[in-house]
């Protein structure tokens, strides 16, 4: 089930296929869909608490940088399940593009449809 | 109805009317104020009740996650979300200028209502919700109180009117009596004076009296009385009083009254300069002519010093007398064109002189003019011209 996510995941990218996406890819989805990791529902966590895309940066790009359990945006219980994240190695330009080519991905405002 | 009696009740009817009026006015506005309120309430109420079910929409969809994520619609109801940032996410209008510090405001018969989110569901920190406003019930209201209004209106003014009435009749009935007495009164002279006029002129012309100077006081005397009985005579019937508008000559009637006040000129020992322009014509009642030209010589000479200057002048634009005497005060000016009041108590006379004059030119709309300072020629101009 794992493996099919990701493969959707990755074919959903590379329609898209630009630099960002395949870092997202590379950098993020690999490891989330390997240890099953719900990335959804850590953007979903994100947006609930700092609303906008800009905000959401400022509080994920430091926590990618120096990533603790403490500084973590999911609860405790979460990492009972899940391990805790790893310092990316990324430099600040990939990891600006691939936090915002994450962010491009769940963007509310592509998901939002009238009835 | 007299005319004080008219200005007296208009001003109590103004005064009494326009702040009942007023109360009530403001009392409608408060009542309208708290009920336009309360209505507002209720709609407001009903948004707020459709906000909270959008917010539980989107959390739900927030939490599902589904794509795609179906926003939520109702009749006659639009929403929008905007994120923290108060930027536009999502929604069924798009309002380019929101007043962010208002729960609630109104907008071009809209009303908006603000609802703060937390958290932020699908990125929303504001939902915006709207609806036209329901004016039925505001346009009841409105309606009620209009017709409230026009029955109070209607009732306090039967009711000023009929205090006002009240209040007037003593006034009312003072005058009526005062009218009486000078009916009867001019009625009573009539006879007497009539009688002393036409024996001064038999003494004078058949019986040759020695007594010149006296018997020429005499009937200065009477002809004064008889004035008097004109003017009173006049003021009294003015108003039912039916007029003959001729065309009159001017020039001869004024030539007529200065030698009906000859007498009274001689007296005095008066000046007089005659400036009268022959055949000077005019469409005017006859009495009303000579009540005007009467007062105006009578007043002139009166008020005369002795061995005074009269200038008399008539010509086709005006007529203008001018006298050397006293003179008036400025600020008494207007005040002496009221009846019973008289500048100089020195002199006898009712003061009803120049409430006369001021009667004749506002019948005919002649234009008058008094100018006067103490120790002046007082000059007086009537400008036969509208």
């Amino acid at each position: 089930m794992g493996k099919i996510t990701f493969l959707l995941l990755l074919f959903s990218f590379t329609l898209r296929a630009d630099k960002p996406f395949i870092q997202v890819q590379k950098n993020c989805l690999t490891c989330h869909t390997e240890q099953k990791i719900p990335s959804e529902l850590i953007y979903r966590r994100y947006l609930m608490q700092y609303s906008t895309n800009e905000r959401i940066k400022q509080q994920l790009i430091p926590f990618l940088k120096n990533p603790t359990k403490k500084t973590s945006i999911m609860p405790k219980q979460f990492f009972l399940k899940f391990p805790e994240k790893k310092v990316l190695d990324l430099n600040e330009t990939e990891l600006q593009e691939s936090v915002n080519a994450y962010l491009d991905y769940f963007d509310i405002k592509k998901r939002l449809k009238m009835q | 109805m007299l005319r004080s009696e008219k200005r007296s009740l208009f001003r109590f009817l103004t005064i009494y009317l326009s702040s009942t009026f007023l109360l009530f006015f403001l009392a409608v506005f408060i009542f309208y104020t708290l009920q336009k309120q309360e209505i507002l309430g209720q709609q407001k109420s009903e948004l707020s009740s459709k906000a909270h079910t959008i917010e539980q929409t989107l959390r739900k969809l927030h939490n599902t996650f589904e794509s795609p994520l179906v926003y939520p619609t109702y009749v006659n109801t639009n929403s929008a979300i905007y994120n923290l940032d108060k930027e536009f996410i999502f929604g069924t209008f798009h309002p380019q200028k929101i007043q962010w510090h208002k729960s609630i405001y109104f907008e071009k018969n809209k009303l908006f209502y603000l609802h703060k989110l937390k958290p932020y569901y699908l990125g929303a920190s504001y939902l915006i919700v709207t609806q036209p406003i329901n004016r039925e019930p505001l346009n009841k209201l409105i309606q009620n109180l209009a017709l409230f209004l026009l029955m109070v209106m209607s009732f306090f003014t039967l009711l000023a009117i009929f205090l006002g009435k009240l209040f007037t009749a003593p006034m009312k009935d003072s005058i009526k009596q005062m009218n009486r007495f000078i009916e009867d009164t001019t009625h009573e002279l009539n006879t007497p004076i009539s009688t002393i006029l036409t024996n001064i002129e038999l003494l004078e012309t058949i019986y040759n009296c020695q007594g010149k100077q006296e018997m020429g006081r005499i009937q200065v005397a009477s002809q004064t009385l008889s004035r008097l009985y004109e003017d009173l005579t006049y003021l009294k019937f003015s108003h039912n009083y039916h007029r003959e508008l001729v065309l009159l000559n001017l020039s001869e009637l004024l030539k007529e009254r200065l030698e009906f006040f000859s007498t009274l000129i001689e007296a005095k020992e008066l000046n007089l300069e005659e400036k009268i322009n022959p055949n000077v014509v005019l469409k005017i009642d006859k009495n009303d002519a000579i009540r005007l030209m009467d007062n105006i010589l009578s007043n002139a000479i009166k008020y005369n010093k002795k061995r005074g200057t009269l200038i008399v002048s008539l010509t086709p634009k005006s007529l203008e007398i001018q006298n050397s005497g006293l003179g008036i005060k400025e600020e008494n000016i207007s005040l002496i064109q009221k009846r019973f009041i008289r500048d100089n108590q020195s002199e006898g006379g009712f003061g009803i002189g120049l409430d006369i004059i001021k009667q004749v030119v506002k019948r005919y709309e002649f234009n008058f003019t008094l100018t006067s300072s103490p120790n002046q020629m007082t000059k007086v101009t009537i400008l036969w011209e509208k």
